[in-house]
């Protein structure tokens, strides 16, 4: 949407607005880096200062030492990234396969298999976190990544937003790749991913996100301290008898930057809407 | 079109429940050496590392044994191994709050004592090596079910610095009763306009069966008749006791509130803050290493829990235990491992004491050793456990502990009549009661 | 019989179409539809978490118990979860969907990307979050001596006042709904910039050659074109409060009451975890799955999803 500006009113309120929430959502996010670099007396001292009093290191090298004192944490880094990029993709292709299925194909019962997937979205995990683990257990996967990948391969919300954004994708150009004499897979991988982007990318930076700070399943999966994932070990710094708030900072900290990067190199499939369009063309 | 409908949906659940609904466990007698033992335990730093030297050492001496140690937050470690047994698939091996591993004996889970692979001569042997009746919690039809790691109870720590900027002296003027402690906190408090930036003292929120009660208890009061059936004992008792806690709140004298942060937190950093703490004798690992010039300094004292000047009983604060506890349901030979395991971790406890977190194990040996005497103010502690009895344990105590703190929160905060509150918290435990 | 519906192409297409749709149902059947059916058949005993014996059959009894009239005076009773799950999915979706669409148009009408992206970044940085560190700030910003009513006393010049975040009942369920909020603000505007980005400029193009003035095209253009965007995300938005939890979790063990703040999860993860009633439980999580499907339900009729909007 590229619309001329005209320098108006309307023009202040709308920076207005946007600073506000700005300021508002990057709050907290300065409380973390403003920590992460203070003493735990100068963390819990009330009124809080925002500038720390010069550089404190010794929260970062808690948090990448460890508690232990055995470097765990890259291991947990790792961990989590393998989950977390096994997630994301999973759900983007199972998603838009699954979606294109249900977009474009005409087959008996497709209504009440949509509907039947819309409805595990309405199942809180709480409500099945026993039986979950018993089936986890049962299949011998607990302490694994297939433990911790598994339930979440795919995402009802991928299948959905798949489906609405692939129903509105003109099937001329498939029945015209059929009539070439592409296979249907062939078509699904080299007409309609490539068609699909800036929803794929979407889908994968929630779905890495989700995984990234999942906290619960890994709890309940992941029992070594080999196998556990980032959120784990930064809630190994709240211990019951001592909460080290800056280590817990500084390890959050360190977290964050797979995710900004991943952010900033998938943004541009979503921000620039003529772009879009223009890979939606052809 | 129905026809493959119906179809697919059977498919889709016969699928997993095949396959999972079957479930016979095979526990086939594993009659080959290996074992590997599950042990879980919650997060301790300093305990985690004593005990994977231990670990190390053990598995050298047992080459045919191996132990997974993982650990998880204390709240969730009591959540996840419930989760496990529930699907029955707990750990070989874990501790619990013993209020929350009560449960487990009496539904069958834990399995008995094997004194000889635990590195005991007999059962009788064990039991003098312990504390007496502290093994009695654990016991049922005279078997006794599980060791103890520690034994705990919170006292009251005191920052003589603050006392002295309001012109207190700690040693002489600390709080002996109740009433003392209102008032004491009174003058040690520093308020801008309603919010408390300084206080006296705060209650541990929310482990009201463990310091609420007594208060209870010292007036006359209990959580329910001797034989367990009856709900309320003494409602004057209970009454007086919700007031004060009324009174302490903001919608009363406004010395403290559940949502401040928590004393013991913030009494280490020694920022003037705080004035007093109800807290364990591990705190004083904790200060040394998070605040070593305070800690040396020796600004600070511990006091016994306070009573009310009208107290018929002198009760302190409840004390509880972590128990080691094996599961019935585990292979045989593991069984016989984790106890051999079991007996080699607790008989370090004296390294659990001095650097596994400052862990007090209720063994006779320990209690009398120079190592707990020489700690500073331990005899503080050991006085208020023999002034104090094991917190309630039952089976219900977290759904009863859940109750007693909506009744003391709703008096606090919400401005309910103790009488409410209390005729509440009556029905309410008394249907849990009538459940059993 | 009949005609046979479909011929030779189709049915090799439809085929097709049920291939690609299996994999996902089998790991839906696998991970999802299994434990709901097993909470589901729970639901119709008392089981205890511990308990090794074969728990006994209540039938309906454990519904019966939720709805009991006389139990909805406790402040810990179902009805009262209902209303708090009520009140919270309401004040937090709306708020959602209504800024998060406003922000998202704003955005998508600055001209500089670079400022698009710096402030889709930061709108979504709560979501990037860890949420136990999340906890750790909103909870020392809610103390008493914290930020919250600092900044509140700031704004409203009422130096001292405490504004109860985490005890006052109803300012309690503000703060839930504002953590809420500041948590799943990004993620909705970056569902509703990406449905704008699906919007063909040739369209507002042609509106400008047209005559439109911006506020023409917002209203006639703009949104309806979104509609399926806006209908997806406000179901999105709605079921995600519905299923709300770890907020409420986090300030319970921080220290607030629970009445105010029981929803349905919470309440079930306290019914079946802490006092270990799984059967109850698992009646509470049928009513609230049942709950999710007819509020979705309605959403759809109300809205009536448009998918295939022609151009």
């Amino acid at each position: 949407m590229q619309i001329q500006q005209k320098y108006n009113p309307l023009n202040l309120l709308v920076y207005l607005v946007l600073i506000i929430m700005l300021l508002f959502t990057l709050m907290p996010i300065v409380f973390m880096v403003t920590a992460s670099m203070m003493t735990k007396n100068q963390i819990l001292r009330m009124p809080f200062k925002w500038i720390p009093e010069g550089f404190n290191s010794i929260n970062f090298t808690r948090a990448i030492v460890g508690l232990d004192g055995n470097y765990i944490y890259l291991r947990n880094i790792l961990n989590s990234l393998i989950v977390s990029v096994s997630v994301a993709v999973s759900t983007v292709l199972l998603g838009s396969l699954t979606g294109y299925g249900l977009a474009k194909f005409r087959f008996k019962g497709r209504n009440f298999i949509f509907i039947m997937i819309m409805a595990t979205m309405m199942i809180p995990f709480e409500a099945i976190m026993i039986p979950l683990y018993m089936v986890v257990m049962k299949l011998r996967i607990q302490n694994t990544y297939v433990g911790l990948i598994l339930p979440f391969l795919v995402s009802a919300f991928g299948i959905f937003q798949m489906r609405q954004y692939l129903t509105t994708f003109p099937t001329e150009f498939l029945d015209a790749a059929r009539v070439d004499g592409k296979s249907e897979l062939g078509i699904y991988w080299q007409i309609v991913l490539p068609n699909a982007k800036p929803v794929m990318a979407t889908l994968s930076i929630m779905a890495f996100r989700s995984q990234w700070d999942n906290l619960l399943w890994p709890l309940l999966v992941s029992q070594s301290e080999k196998m556990k994932t980032i959120p784990q070990y930064i809630t190994a710094f709240a211990a019951e008898r001592n909460t080290d708030e800056g280590a817990m900072m500084a390890a959050a900290l360190i977290a964050s930057i797979p995710m900004f990067v991943l952010f900033m190199s998938l943004t541009k499939y979503f921000i620039g809407g003529s772009a879009v369009y223009e890979s939606r063309k052809g | 079109m129905k026809k493959s409908l119906y179809l697919i949906l059977i498919i889709a659940l016969l699928i997993p429940t095949a396959v999972f609904a079957a479930g016979a466990k095979d526990k086939a007698v594993d009659e080959s050496k290996p074992v590997t033992i599950n042990y879980w335990t919650h997060d301790d730093p300093a305990r985690t590392k004593l005990e994977n030297e231990l670990i190390e050492k053990f598995e050298a001496m047992n080459p045919n044994i191996t132990v997974e140690r993982s650990t998880r937050s204390a709240q969730k470690q009591i959540e996840l191994v419930q989760t496990a047994f529930a699907a029955n698939e707990g750990p070989d091996m874990f501790n619990l709050p013993i209020e929350n591993q009560y449960a487990y004996i009496t539904n069958g889970r834990v399995a008995p004592i094997d004194y000889e692979a635990a590195g005991f001569k007999s059962k009788q042997d064990m039991l003098d090596q312990y504390m007496d009746g502290i093994l009695d919690t654990v016991t049922v039809d005279g078997e006794v079910y599980g060791l103890p790691l520690e034994l705990t109870n919170w006292a009251i720590y005191i920052n003589k610095k603050v006392f002295a900027s309001v012109g207190l002296d700690a040693e002489k003027d600390y709080p002996r009763t109740w009433e003392q402690m209102a008032d004491i906190s009174e003058k040690l408090t520093i308020r801008d306009g309603d919010i408390l930036v300084r206080r006296g003292f705060d209650f541990r929120y929310p482990y009201y069966l463990i310091m609420f009660v007594p208060m209870v208890e010292q007036l006359g009061g209990s959580l329910m008749s001797a034989d367990g059936k009856k709900a309320i004992i003494n409602d004057d008792a209970w009454i007086q006791a919700l007031t004060y806690m009324q009174q302490w709140g903001p919608l009363g004298r406004n010395l403290g509130s559940t949502t401040y942060q928590a004393p013991r937190y913030i009494f280490n950093a020694d920022n003037n803050d705080i004035a007093m703490a109800h807290t364990g004798l591990y705190q004083e690992g904790r200060m040394k290493s998070e605040n070593p010039e305070f800690f040396e300094s020796m600004d600070w004292m511990v006091v016994p829990f306070p009573v009310f000047e009208n107290a018929v009983n002198d009760v302190a604060a409840a004390y509880y235990g972590h128990f080691f506890m094996v599961n019935a349901d585990s292979d045989p030979a593991v069984q016989k491992a984790t106890w051999k395991f079991i007996g080699y971790l607790l008989s370090h406890g004296e390294d659990y004491l001095t650097r596994g977190g400052n862990l007090i194990q209720p063994t006779k040996a320990l209690l009398e050793s120079d190592t707990l005497k020489n700690m500073p103010y331990s005899q503080v502690f050991i006085d208020d456990m023999a002034r104090g009895h094991m917190v309630y344990y039952g089976a219900d105590s977290a759904e009863i502990q859940t109750q007693i703190r909506n009744a003391v929160e709703s008096v606090m905060l919400s401005g309910e009549s103790p009488q409410k509150a209390l005729a509440t918290l009556r029905s309410a435990v008394q249907e849990i009661l009538d459940e059993r | 019989m009949a005609s046979k519906p479909y011929r030779g192409i189709e049915k090799k297409q439809a085929r097709w179409g049920f291939a690609f749709v299996v994999p996902a149902l089998v790991f839906f059947s696998v991970f999802n539809f299994y434990p709901i059916l097993n909470a589901f058949y729970t639901s119709f005993y008392d089981r205890r978490a511990l308990s090794k014996l074969k728990p006994k059959f209540v039938g309906l009894g454990n519904y019966v118990r939720l709805f009991d009239p006389a139990r909805a005076e406790s402040q810990l009773s179902f009805y009262n979860s209902l209303k708090a799950t009520l009140t919270f999915t309401l004040g937090t979706f709306i708020p959602l969907l209504v800024v998060s669409l406003i922000l998202a148009i704003f955005i998508s009408n600055l001209n500089s990307n670079k400022a698009k992206r710096f402030l889709q970044i930061s709108y979504y940085t709560p979501a990037i979050l860890s949420s136990v560190i999340a906890a750790t700030i909103w909870m020392l910003i809610f103390d008493p001596r914290g930020l919250g009513n600092q900044w509140m006393n700031l704004l409203l010049n009422t130096p001292g006042v405490d504004h109860k975040w985490k005890t006052d009942p109803m300012m309690l369920q503000i703060s839930t709904m504002l953590v809420y909020f500041w948590k799943y603000i990004g993620y909705f505007v970056i569902l509703f910039i990406t449905g704008l980005a699906t919007i063909p400029p040739t369209i507002y193009e042609a509106a400008t050659i047209d005559g439109a003035n911006k506020t023409q095209t917002f209203w006639r253009i703009t949104l309806p074109l979104l509609k399926p965007t806006v209908v997806l995300v406000s179901i999105m938005a709605m079921l995600q409060c519905l299923k709300t939890f770890s907020t409420q979790y986090m300030f319970y063990t921080n220290g607030s009451t629970r009445a105010p703040i029981n929803v349905i999860t919470f309440n079930i993860y306290i019914t079946g975890i802490q006092d270990q009633y799984l059967g109850r439980a698992s009646a509470m999580s049928v009513v609230l799955f049942v709950l999710m499907l007819v509020l979705t339900l309605v959403q759809f009729r109300t809205t009536k999803s448009g998918e295939n909007i022609d151009y």
